[in-house]
């Protein structure tokens, strides 16, 4: 049983972000791994050492602030799980959170959870469009799609990327890295939503989440045409190749 | 003065002349070229309505409800200016009051009825100073091309505190619109939906006002109509549905009209039963915003409740096709909220049904495709026996497919087709009793065009077959 934890359901849904947990949900039930779907949010008791995947998506400013005071009340067992191997997933706003501090456009530093080392700096250009970044998948490179719109830009200290941008801005604009990855946990600014588009991204968290349960086993094969067809639709629209 | 008034009325014309004979429909360029030449001619023109000037915005529902509200003022034998869609920020009202001006600067007109787009209300407010302003709701919609909805909310606030000759017309069952009583401290006059058997007790759909807007709890709900539509109230700071002056309790359907009995301040209206030709929720709300504004202008009630009766959805607002003896419904979609209304109406008509949908993912459509993923398609795929066929199209039809299998759609339903006439054609032509369109805005007019040749086409098959038997 993979024991997957929603965080802030009801808060953080901007952008479709919930269809990632449907997209990890759908495919672990299609292929009969048993799971459950933990929703969580403001008040409630959580016990991240007990999950095997959590998902951060983003929220408006209200909200986001709400949640990064909420957060913090447990930021010492949520970093002591992320070291243990938990898998996370953390969208946009939640990607800022795990970082070091968000800083704003008058000079404050708004701290965040810091279980990352980054940190985000309020930029005065928005980055917003159709994106494409490359990462390792299995050791082989797998062109990643999703839509990124964020006006934070985010640089990395001792983290690695998530992937190299192909098509957009990525991280900042500048440095041509997007979303960053430290240990089993995965951050990005791609919303589209992220995972059902990509199965093969999906896959992995699915096996690093049965993993950490124990459980090392190959993924049976899905019918991933569908899949296939929105991915490749927009890499053909953006004139990358398929592959 | 007035010679500069005069010279930005003909540059604008001759700019709509021109861009109509270079195959473009002429609704911002004009009034855009007025505005540069004169910039005070919006506010010349706007002075001279005789009667009032009504501003409807919100996100769901702004063309309907301000067509409905011309229906009734034209119904009540006044002459009324008013925009369309798509011509709703400040140029594009600038044209619709050139174009109903003479050479000379004057205007002919009682009233105007003015759609606004949420981020063009600050101008549009300040150039034409309106008697009423009616807000549906707030929904986010487009928000790589807005700001965030809250951003929205306060540049219409800002932008009312002082328009003290306005009364506000409020959607009251919407916590959001119906804050802007307090917010803006203008007199305001609420509708809403009494709470009925349909209504439910929990919120399944993704609601935008969690909290309240005054002291920042959670906001308790007695029930709900849909997203954060419904009976609420703050425990803290008593923030709390007002009790509408206009508030409608459902009767029924029949011959395709939904009726609903009219109160005005817990009174019931005298002959107070208001008849709409559209299904669902949403026009429900216009109907009601409609009549409210048009009561509080002085039109009597029965002239209004005959107008609204009459009035035929515009294109792609639940508009209805024959297609042969199969119903065929055109809606278009252009946020969740509004998404979960069209799909809950075709939930509940009873019968089977094809679905074609067109997803476009150009700029008025938001770029973004990811909001598909929070429409609650999930309640196709918890039905879907009475559904036959999914067709996909719209530069982003494998999105919308990938969609609907995660809805929980069986694959074998689902087609994407780019070819939008083949797509729609075998949509109308599929074995279910009817078929339901949806469409984004960009994808709008081309499906409209498509399923009007269609349907046409079959109308002369069939004539061509009855001369011959
Ligand atoms: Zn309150």
């Amino acid at each position: 049983m993979i024991r997957a934890c929603h965080l802030y359901p009801d808060l953080l849904n901007l952008y479709g972000d919930r269809g990632n947990v449907m997209a990890f949900q759908k495919r672990c039930q299609w292929r009969n791994i048993p799971i459950q779907i933990i929703n969580k949010s403001l008040g409630d008791t959580m016990d991240f050492s007990n999950y095997d995947f959590v998902f951060l998506g983003g929220g408006s400013d209200r909200e986001q602030k709400l949640i990064a005071a909420d957060l913090m009340k447990r930021r010492d067992q949520f970093e002591k799980a992320v070291e243990n191997g938990l898998v996370v997933l953390a969208i946009c706003g939640g990607y800022q959170l795990l970082g070091r501090y968000y800083a704003t456009g008058d000079g404050r530093h708004i701290p965040g959870l810091a279980i990352l080392d980054l940190y985000t700096r309020a930029g005065s250009a928005r980055l917003v469009g159709n994106a494409v970044i490359e990462m390792k998948q299995a050791g082989a490179p797998v062109k990643v799609v999703g839509f990124e719109n964020h006006s934070g830009h985010t640089f990395l200290g001792g983290v690695k990327p998530l992937g190299k941008v192909l098509y957009g801005k990525g991280n900042n604009g500048r440095d041509g890295l997007e979303g960053a990855r430290y240990k089993n946990v995965f951050c990005s600014y791609l919303h589209g939503p992220l995972l059902p588009k990509n199965a093969g991204f999906t896959d992995t968290l699915i096996r690093l989440s049965l993993r950490r349960r124990g459980i090392d086993q190959d993924l049976k094969p899905l019918d991933d045409i569908f899949e296939e067809r929105a991915r490749t639709a927009l890499l053909g629209r953006l004139g990358l190749k398929a592959n | 003065m007035k010679l500069r008034l005069t010279s930005a009325i003909f540059a604008g014309r001759s700019a709509a002349k021109l861009s109509r004979t270079c195959g473009y429909d002429g609704s911002s360029l004009p009034g855009m070229l007025a505005r540069v030449f004169y910039p005070p001619a919006l506010k010349e023109l706007a002075a001279q309505v005789r009667r009032d000037i009504i501003v409807v915005s919100g996100t769901n529902g702004k063309t309907t409800t301000a067509n409905m509200i011309a229906g009734v003022l034209l119904e009540a034998g006044f002459k009324v200016i008013s925009n369309r869609e798509g011509a709703n920020m400040i140029s594009g009202i600038t044209t619709s009051f050139i174009m109903s001006s003479v050479i000379s600067g004057k205007i002919d007109c009682d009233y105007a009825v003015i759609e606004a787009d949420e981020a063009s209300i600050p101008d549009v407010l300040n150039n034409l100073s309106p008697r009423v302003v009616v807000l549906t709701n707030f929904f986010r919609d487009q928000l790589d091309r807005y700001w965030e909805m809250e951003k929205v909310i306060g540049v219409i606030r800002d932008s009312l505190r002082g328009q003290n000759q306005a009364t506000l017309v409020l959607n009251a069952d919407d916590p959001l619109v119906a804050q802007f009583q307090d917010t803006t401290g203008l007199h305001s006059h609420f509708f809403g939906l009494a709470g009925n058997e349909n209504t439910s007790k929990v919120n399944t759909q993704t609601r935008e006002a969690k909290f309240c807007p005054f002291c920042g709890s959670a906001l308790v709900y007695d029930y709900f109509h849909y997203g954060q539509l419904g009976a609420y109230s703050c425990p803290d700071c008593g923030f709390k549905r007002p009790s509408p002056q206009v508030e409608a309790i459902p009767l029924g359907m029949a011959d395709g009209l939904s009726s609903f009995r009219l109160t005005c301040q817990g009174e019931t209206v005298p002959r107070g039963i208001m008849e709409i030709q559209t299904q669902g929720l949403h026009n429900l709300y216009n109907a009601l915003a409609a009549f409210t504004a048009s009561k509080l202008v002085g039109i009597d009630v029965q002239t209004i409740l005959s107008s609204l009766k009459k009035y035929r959805p515009a294109i792609g607002r639940a508009e209805k096709f024959k297609y042969g003896n199969k119903q065929a419904y055109l809606n278009l979609v252009k946020n969740p909220a509004g998404f979960n209304q069209g799909l809950r109406t075709l939930c509940e008509a009873r019968g089977t049904k094809d679905v074609f949908i067109a997803l476009n993912d150009n700029f008025a459509d938001s770029r973004d495709v990811s909001w598909i993923w929070d429409v609650d398609f999930e309640m196709l795929g918890a039905d879907h026996k009475h559904l036959k066929h999914f067709l996909c199209s719209g530069l982003r039809g494998e999105d919308m497919a990938l969609r609907l299998k995660y809805a929980g759609v069986p694959a074998e339903k689902i087609a994407v087709n780019k070819d939008m006439r083949r797509a729609i054609k075998a949509a109308l032509g599929g074995k279910a009793g009817a078929t339901y369109i949806f469409a984004t805005y960009t994808a709008l007019r081309p499906v409209h065009k498509i399923v009007k040749s269609l349907v046409e086409k079959r109308d002369a098959n069939d004539q061509g077959m009855s001369s011959v038997s």
